[in-house]
Parts: structure tokens; C-alpha cells; sequence
């Protein structure tokens, strides 16, 4: 227990070494407190952003920033303020489930897989070969598209596609510590197989799979964004990221304010997640030292 | 090398069967009927129920789906894919007539990106470590983190909205077919440019990053400090010996830049309307067109297995510790 919590502290020394890593895990945190407090922060009867995200004022449409619209206005005179802020809580809830799912079926899969070994490993192997023949995109708009879009039928088209390299690291994780000593301890004092996979090494296998979630939410932020963006997203009048840049190009000509800011959004999120999971990857190498 | 190849043809023949079972079971726990739904969109109201069970009938819908997918993977094998159900022709035609599209955008992208990410890969490879490369590293993870519909929405906007010097839409232009030759040449080219950065900005990134960590894991190894011991100079070791060990697993890219390429193609077709597959596979979800969605997911799926395939087999030739060291349990 304590060889791991020294083990966290050289992490977090070696994470903290990037100056950018940590910049982007505070903006990562103001953006989840943006999602959570959007409500009171952007309504009619908000101080801070005096509009709610659907108040519709058609005597005001199109209007370029201004004092009062201080990203200017889309074709309905909504506030394309309120709308970004709102529209965290899409990308947010959408990154991080569908890595939760991605997660936990790619852990179990690659515990089964590494555990097991034989045929159990041989069957893992190939359906991720499978599934990584699919052109990602393709096969996420597909399930999309035809169980109708929606907020849960993103998560979980997401989260069944993006979950092999999640499987692929636990898998070799649990190739490489199923025989250490603890293992052994554990299967010689009487414990259940399930008991050792969950209880003993795959607490001990999901340091390297963290890396590949930070990316997973990151990827999962962008095709959400490409899917609204293509009108197979979060339907409307939700507030995404994506939905108002699928109205930015129905007035290309024009209204540059609508392309502009919530691009720079998911571009900015999508980053900070990729740098996280970027940095936390070299904070694991070994080598790096 | 025999027994390896032998293995990887017969998990190649396993992974092309999970892959026609998992998409047509996906297509076909799909809620409602694909029938119903085109005679709804067409206006076909007035049809028979005698009608409509024809309709079925030809497109082995009245059958168990067990059957239905043996007959549709006869015709995977002899390239029969059905008839589209929105206008009756060989969904296969119709996939050849969009496919060249689709290919001269890809080819292009690909080799431009390769062009340029490979040779900057090499440059920070070996100025690894320094502020200039440091620099190019962040540039290029921030460039693969945008998104490419955003971008191509600002390039619209600078380059065919305010500057007025590129087109906005299209493969060529509405007068097209007046034009000598070399016009047409040039008309094709300009509308060639937007969806051709579009596709390659992240590609290139993605080649950078590659071929820079291969060729900074090969000059680690001993036989480069061998050659710079002899006293080759900087150039020499990076090009015959660094260089050539390096592009090894650079092949194993090709296989895993093909669906990311096709993934692209839909974005950057739909946008720019670009009249390739990419857009068919849009428009056929958007109709309910299983046969085409079917036709078009399994080629482009079988197409990454085949690419992924062939790598694995150049990267057995060039490296033999592979098939030696990859002798199953």
C-alpha cells in the first residue's frame, strides 16, 4: 500500500513537470464546473450570462457579438454564450460515459483474456480484430443513424466501438503481473477466480488504461461534435458544440461568430484531454527517469 | 515463414466472417421495417399488400435471418451486393460509379501527408530534445486535436467566402463541361484543394509523430553508435542506416491509416460535397438503404483487413525476428 501511494507521488512529480499538462487539467476542471453549475449560470435570470439556452429572440437574429451578446446571436436570436456553456454538459456526459463503458467492457474483456489465456484470449483477440477493421466513424454513425439519435444511443455506440485498446492494455497488464507473488498469495489462501481478477490485479492493471481513457474521452468529444455537426447528434433544440456549428454552415457566407467559438471549445477541450493523457503516459514510462 | 502466413490468411478468412455476422446483425436488430419505411418516403402508399410482399420477397426479406444472411454472403463473394432499394440499380454500380471519387481524394491526401510528415519526423528525430523540436511536438498534437469539420468550416469561410479565390463547394464548377482541357484541369484542381487539406492536416501530424519515434527507437540501437564510430557523418547514419530500419514499422501505418482515411472521407465529402462514397454511405443511412450500407461497410472493412493483412505479411519480410518470435502458445 505504500510502495503504491509512493509510486502516485512520483507520478503526480513527474505530471506536474509539464507546465501545459497542468494548465489543462485546471481548465479540464473549470469545464466540468461550467457543466455542472450551467443552469445558474446562463439563464434569463442569470447575472453572469443573462440568457437561457433556448431563449428565443427573433427580433435579434444574427446579430455579431456585441456588449450584450458577447458572442453574438444564431439564426433563432439564441445566445451563442449560453448555448457553448450548455453545451458542456453534452460533450462532458457524452466523453466520459462512453469511456465508462469503454472502460469497463474493455477491462473485463482484457482481464478475462489475460487471466484465462487459451481460448478465452484467443476469442478476445479476435473479436478486437474485428472490431478494429471497422472504420470507426462509419460504424458509430450506423448505430447511430438507425437506433435514432439521442444522448444515450451516442454514449453507447461510443462506448461499444472504443473499447479495445482499453481490453488490449489489461490484457498484456494482466499477462504481466497474473503469476507475481500477491497473485499467488491470493489463489493459495482459497480465493475465487473472480475475486482474484477484481479484488487483486486489476486494481493493479488500470494505471495504464487511465492514458488510454484520457484519450478516449478526447476522441469520444470529437465524433460527437462530427456527429451533431452532421445532424445525426444530440437532437435539437439541445444546446452542443456541434449543433450550433451545424447552423454556422448553413450561414457560411455570413455569420463567422457562429463557426468560430464553438469550434475553438471542442477544439480547446479535445486538447486538453489529449495533452492529459499525452503527459500521464510519459509520467508512467519507466524509462522517462 | 510459411506456417506465419498460413495463420494470418486463416485469421484473415475468420475476421472477414465476424465481420459480415456483426454487421448484419447490427443492421438487421435495427427497429422497424426497411420496406415500410420506403414505401412511406416514396409515396407508394396505394401498393397491395400482395405488392409490397413481392417487394420483400425479391430482397429475401420474407426469409430467416440465418438465410437472409447466406444469401447475402454468397453475394459478398461474387460482388452481388442486392439492388439498392431507393433506385432499383446494383448497389455494386452504384459504389464503383462514386469509388474513383473517393480514391483521388484519398491517394492525394496520403501522399501529401506522407510527403511531409515523414521528412519533419525525421528532422525532430534528430534534433530531439531541443526548444525548436519540443515546439513542433505540442504544434503537432494541438493540430490533431482539431476538429477536421471545424476546420474545413474556416477554410470555406477565409479562402471561398472572403478571399473569393478557391471554390466553396463541389467537384467542379457549373460550366464545367464548356471548358478546353487544361481548364478542366485546373477547374478540378481548385476544387481539389480545401478537401485535400481537410483530409491530410491530421494524417500528416500522425505521420510526424510515427516516423519520428521509430527512427528515435533505431538510433538508439547499437549499430548506429557502431557507424558514427567508423565516422560517418550526421547525414549517412540518418539516411542508410538510421532511416531504412525505421521505415519497418512505418508499414504497419498503412494498414491503420485506411480507416482512419475512409472515417475522414464522410466528414470531408459531406461538407464539401464531395461525390464519393463517403457521401453515398450518408445518404444511404439517411434512406434506410440497408443493402448499400451493408455493401459499403463490409467492403470498407474487409479493404482495412486486407491493408492490415499485407503490412503484417512486408513486416514479416523485412523483420524476421517477427515470424520467428510470433510462434503461438
Amino acid at each position: 500500500m505504500r510502495d503504491q501511494v509512493a509510486a502516485g507521488t512520483t507520478r503526480w512529480r513527474r505530471f506536474r513537470r509539464s507546465r501545459l499538462a497542468v494548465w489543462a487539467l485546471v481548465y479540464v476542471a473549470a469545464v466540468c464546473v461550467i457543466a455542472a453549475f450551467a443552469p445558474l449560470i446562463a439563464s434569463d435570470s442569470s447575472p453572469i450570462v443573462p440568457f437561457g439556452p433556448n431563449s428565443i429572440d427573433l427580433a435579434r437574429r444574427l446579430e455579431p457579438p456585441d456588449a450584450i451578446h458577447r458572442l453574438g446571436t444564431d439564426d433563432l436570436g439564441r445566445d451563442v454564450l449560453a448555448r457553448i456553456i450548455h453545451g458542456t454538459r453534452v460533450s462532458l456526459s457524452v466523453g466520459l460515459m462512453a469511456t465508462a463503458i469503454a472502460l469497463v467492457v474493455g477491462s473485463v474483456l482484457g482481464a478475462l483474456a489475460g487471466y484465462y489465456g487459451g481460448a478465452a484470449d484467443w476469442i478476445v483477440s479476435r473479436l478486437i480484430e474485428v472490431v478494429l477493421c471497422f472504420p470507426f466513424l462509419l460504424l458509430v454513425l450506423a448505430i447511430v443513424a438507425l437506433f435514432r439519435p439521442s444522448l444515450l444511443t451516442i454514449m453507447i455506440a461510443l462506448g461499444l466501438t472504443s473499447w479495445t485498446t482499453e481490453a488490449r492494455f489489461v490484457r498484456a497488464e494482466f499477462l504481466r503481473i497474473r503469476d507475481m507473488d500477491f497473485a499467488q498469495a491470493a489463489r493459495a489462501s482459497g480465493a475465487r477466480d473472480s475475486r482474484i481478477i477484481f479484488r487483486h490485479l486489476l486494481p493493479n492493471a488500470l494505471a495504464p488504461v487511465l492514458v488510454s481513457a484520457s484519450f478516449g474521452v478526447a476522441s469520444a468529444i470529437l465524433i460527437e461534435s462530427a456527429l451533431s455537426f452532421l445532424g445525426m447528434g444530440v437532437p435539437p433544440p439541445t444546446a452542443s458544440w456541434g449543433n450550433i456549428l451545424r447552423t454556422a454552415e448553413l450561414h457560411i457566407d455570413y455569420a463567422w461568430w457562429l463557426a468560430l467559438f464553438p469550434g475553438i471549445a471542442i477544439f480547446v477541450t479535445v486538447a486538453a484531454f489529449n495533452i492529459i493523457g499525452d503527459r500521464f503516459r510519459d509520467a508512467l514510462d519507466p524509462r522517462a527517469d | 515463414m510459411g506456417s506465419y502466413v498460413a495463420r494470418r490468411l486463416l485469421y484473415g478468412v475468420l475476421t472477414f466472417f465476424g465481420i459480415t455476422i456483426a454487421v448484419f446483425v447490427l443492421l438487421h436488430s435495427v427497429p422497424g421495417d426497411p420496406i415500410a419505411f420506403y414505401v412511406g418516403t416514396h409515396g407508394m402508399g396505394h401498393l397491395s399488400r400482395a405488392a409490397l410482399d413481392a417487394l420483400r420477397h425479391e430482397h429475401h426479406l420474407d426469409r430467416p435471418l440465418a438465410e437472409q444472411y447466406l444469401w447475402w454472403v454468397r453475394g459478398v463473394f461474387t460482388l452481388d451486393f442486392g439492388r439498392s432499394i431507393v433506385d432499383h440499380r446494383p448497389v455494386f454500380d452504384r459504389i464503383l460509379e462514386k469509388l474513383p471519387n473517393t480514391i483521388e481524394l484519398n491517394v492525394i491526401a496520403f501522399l501529401l501527408s506522407a510527403a511531409l510528415g515523414v521528412p519533419i519526423g525525421l528532422w525532430s528525430a534528430t534534433r530531439s530534445g531541443r526548444p525548436a523540436e519540443r515546439a513542433s511536438a505540442v504544434l503537432f498534437f494541438l493540430l490533431y486535436s482539431l476538429p477536421s469539420f471545424w476546420v474545413a468550416l474556416l477554410l470555406m469561410q477565409f479562402f471561398s467566402v472572403k478571399l473569393g479565390v478557391l471554390p466553396l463547394l463541389g467537384m467542379t464548377s457549373d460550366n464545367y463541361l464548356e471548358f478546353g482541357a487544361l481548364q478542366k484541369l485546373i477547374d478540378h484542381g481548385r476544387h481539389l484543394v480545401l478537401p485535400v487539406i481537410t483530409l491530410s492536416y491530421a494524417q500528416m501530424a500522425i505521420f510526424a509523430r510515427f516516423s519520428k519515434s521509430a527512427v528515435t527507437e533505431v538510433i538508439r540501437q547499437d549499430y548506429i553508435t557502431t557507424a558514427r564510430a567508423k565516422g560517418a557523418g550526421p547525414g549517412l547514419v540518418l539516411w542508410r542506416h538510421a532511416f531504412r530500419n525505421a521505415l519497418i514499422p512505418l508499414i504497419t501505418l498503412l494498414g491503420l491509416t485506411i480507416p482512419y482515411l475512409l472515417s475522414g472521407s464522410i466528414i470531408v465529402e459531406q461538407i464539401f460535397q464531395w461525390d464519393g462514397i463517403g457521401r453515398l454511405y450518408f445518404d444511404s443511412i439517411l434512406s434506410r438503404d440497408y443493402a448499400t450500407v451493408l455493401a459499403l461497410t463490409v467492403i470498407t472493412a474487409v479493404a482495412t483487413l486486407v491493408a492490415s493483412l499485407l503490412s503484417d505479411m512486408l513486416y514479416a519480410l523485412a523483420d524476421p525476428r517477427i515470424r520467428f518470435e510470433d510462434n503461438p502458445r
